[in-house]
């Protein structure tokens, strides 16, 4: 387990899973629609990941892996891993493999994101780099949850040094500094 | 020590790094008169008219800007020196030369507040920014071998270079060793480029996030 308070492992929980209905469940409010408030067993329905895997632990459900773990995606990171939109497969899609992992057993995953993470990582680390203001919006909009925040934290202290570097003031005036006082008793 | 401008303390501000970079000293002319001072970092002077004596960068520019003392440049920022430091830098893609470990703070302390007591100042400026760039871009190329099986780098970098990669180093670290966790990978034969053989004595490995 993660930190408990980390922001990004809960939301990383809210993804959702395929998973198979083993049993017949009552009074899941699942489907609206249906008025017998039943789940038929074998019934197909995509369950956040923390309800999936306490199901899954249970035997209620068996959860079926991801789509953004299947063979087309694996195929794509083979090919070139560097621009596979994965934000629209999954924003947490490192998470959510680990979490996956662990839950099933299947170790291709693993290997799958490390792989991923590995051609991904040098686009990152030169595109965050070099690339200086003008924003590469499309490059951006592929990139997972925690890939941004390494992009993020490669440019921002790039752009802290430039600052630094092109000189500017050297002290910066406290907001109380300046300020005209008030006359102290009327008007 | 780390820094104050980051709530996760984990990085230093560049002004922070130029606070800390005015600790190293320099030698200066003084032109006054003035007893020894005796400061907590330790004691500086007497200081007599036309003899040379060593202070902190901060004392140095802080007399300077009064016009009591003339900066003497320490001996990497002359002209020679820096074009060998710069030649050096290119002919080698992966060493890094010997530079004091504050430089692009120092040169920058003095280009402010001494321009005229450096020789050639354009000349030594132009030099230190292409240095400076060269070794950025040394870093960067560097950076993209890093892998989950990196665990520790030995390199000449200067306090700025750390401090500007550091975010991005770490975080990618962090990722790498946690998707490289043995539970995750299939230690199988269809990627034979990472099974490298391996020391025996490693220990186990540690775990970051659990």
């Amino acid at each position: 387990m993660a930190n408990y308070y980390d922001i990004d492992d809960i939301l990383a929980d809210e993804e959702l899973v395929p998973a198979v209905f083993l049993e017949a469940v009552n009074g899941v409010g699942l489907f609206e629609s249906n008025e017998a408030n039943r789940v038929e067993p074998r019934s197909k329905v995509e369950l956040p990941f923390w309800l999936a895997r306490e199901l899954h632990l249970r035997q209620a459900v068996s959860v079926t892996i991801p789509p953004c773990f299947n063979k087309k995606t694996r195929e794509e990171i083979g090919a070139d891993g560097a621009h596979v939109d994965l934000r629209s497969r999954s924003s947490y899609f490192y998470e959510l493999g680990c979490k996956i992992v662990q839950l099933m057993g299947d170790k291709s995953i693993g290997s799958l994101l490390l792989v991923a993470f590995q051609t991904r990582y040098k686009e990152v680390l030169i595109k965050a780099h070099t690339a200086a203001s003008s924003l590469t919006p499309k490059f951006l909009s592929s990139l997972t949850k925690e890939e941004t925040k390494l992009y993020d934290a490669a440019k921002s202290s790039t752009a802290a040094f430039k600052t630094w570097r092109m000189g500017g003031p050297r002290f910066q005036k406290a907001a109380v500094l300046g300020r005209k006082r008030k006359p102290i008793g009327g008007e | 020590m780390s820094g104050q401008s980051d709530p996760r303390g984990s990085t230093f501000s560049a002004a922070e790094l130029e606070f800390l970079a005015e600790d190293e000293t320099i030698e200066i002319v003084p032109n006054l008169r003035m007893e020894r001072l005796s400061l907590i970092c330790g004691d500086f002077g007497p200081f007599r008219p036309q003899i040379a004596t060593q202070v902190p960068i901060w004392l140095a520019v802080a007399l300077k800007k009064r016009g009591k003392c003339t900066i003497r440049p320490p001996d990497w920022m002359s002209v020679e020196k820096l074009t060998q430091v710069l030649e050096a830098e290119r002919d080698s893609a992966s060493s890094f030369e010997a530079l004091p470990f504050h430089y692009v703070e120092i040169s920058r302390l003095l280009f402010d507040d001494a321009r005229d007591d450096i020789p050639d100042v354009y000349m030594v400026r132009s030099l230190i920014e292409d240095i400076k760039d060269v070794r950025f871009h040394k870093i960067g190329t560097g950076l993209e071998k890093l892998s989950s099986r990196t665990y520790a780098m030995k390199l000449n970098l200067s306090a700025m270079e750390v401090n500007v990669i550091r975010p991005f180093v770490t975080g990618g670290l962090e990722t790498f060793y946690k998707l490289g966790n043995p539970d995750l990978i299939q230690e199988s034969s269809d990627r034979p480029e990472h099974r490298r053989p391996q020391p025996a004595d490693r220990g186990p490995r540690r775990e970051l996030r659990r």
